[in-house]
């Protein structure tokens, strides 16, 4: 299940995900020892739009859990957001949700 | 150094002229990487164009096949930026939001390139002398983790709408 703080999106439908749509995929930021607190916090407000409070609950969550989903939708857009987490050096990755 | 600090819509830092070489020369060593045609080669390489998919071959091939040029592309883009912007002999570094976003990752890079290189782990501590290689090294990290950590800073303090 996508953690309560998933942003909703509007799942772009097209025929062959039709099947995916009870069962979303999800965006994962896994923990790392390098990445600063104060820049993962950064970067999930750049990229997806998270208030302060919302940005920081996340990164705390990797930081004490391992990982966190930081959204959730089909999967195009997850490897988008996947892509775009990279670019800044976080250790995400996509998969369906569990 | 004087750390990044927010000024109006920019940020600015100074650099001195040894922060400079050092910071210069790690830029070399990141695009020579980066040059590097296998990522599963290195693991350094592996850690900066990562797996997208864990668990399933070939959706982490497709990612790759998909991402990957447009990520390096990326990468060789925010480094270039960086060598424009920081003056070769030291001095003044003066960013607009963008080009401190080529700061940032260059910087997180050059970061987890030397966390993978010194097995940086969360219970690593800053060094308590530069004797030896590793401990030269390790400083270097926790500089760029300063130099980085202010720039976040600033630019969090910087941030449009905010006094």
């Amino acid at each position: 299940m996508a953690g309560p703080l998933a942003p909703e999106r509007t799942p772009d439908v097209t025929v062959d995900e039709e099947a995916d749509l009870d069962r979303p995929w999800v965006t994962v930021v896994w923990n790392d020892p390098v990445n600063l607190m104060t820049y993962v916090t950064f970067v999930l407000q750049e990229l997806f739009g998270y208030d302060e409070p919302t940005a920081t609950t996340l990164m705390l969550q990797v930081h004490h859990e391992g990982r966190a989903v930081v959204s959730s939708g089909p999967r195009e857009r997850m490897e988008h957001d996947t892509s775009r987490l990279h670019a800044y050096g976080l250790w995400a990755s996509y998969q369906k949700d569990a | 150094m004087k750390p990044f600090r927010a000024r109006g819509d920019e940020v600015v830092a100074s650099f001195d002229r040894a922060e400079a070489g050092v910071l210069g020369l790690l830029l070399d060593q990141l695009e020579q990487l980066l040059d590097d045609d296998d990522p599963g080669g290195d693991p350094v390489l592996a850690r900066l164009l990562p797996e997208g998919h864990r668990g399933d071959p070939r959706l982490a091939a497709d990612y790759r096949d998909m991402t990957e040029s447009a990520l390096r592309g990326g990468k060789a883009d925010d480094l270039a930026t960086v060598r424009a912007t920081l003056p070769a002999h030291g001095g003044r570094v003066r960013l607009d939001r963008e080009q401190a976003g080529g700061w940032l990752r260059t910087t997180n890079d050059l970061r987890l390139a030397l966390g993978v290189r010194l097995d940086i782990t969360e219970d690593t501590e800053p060094p308590e002398d530069l004797a030896g290689e590793e401990s030269h090294q390790l400083a270097v990290y926790y500089w760029l983790t300063a130099v980085q950590g202010s720039l976040v800073d600033a630019l969090v303090a910087g941030r449009p709408g905010r006094a």
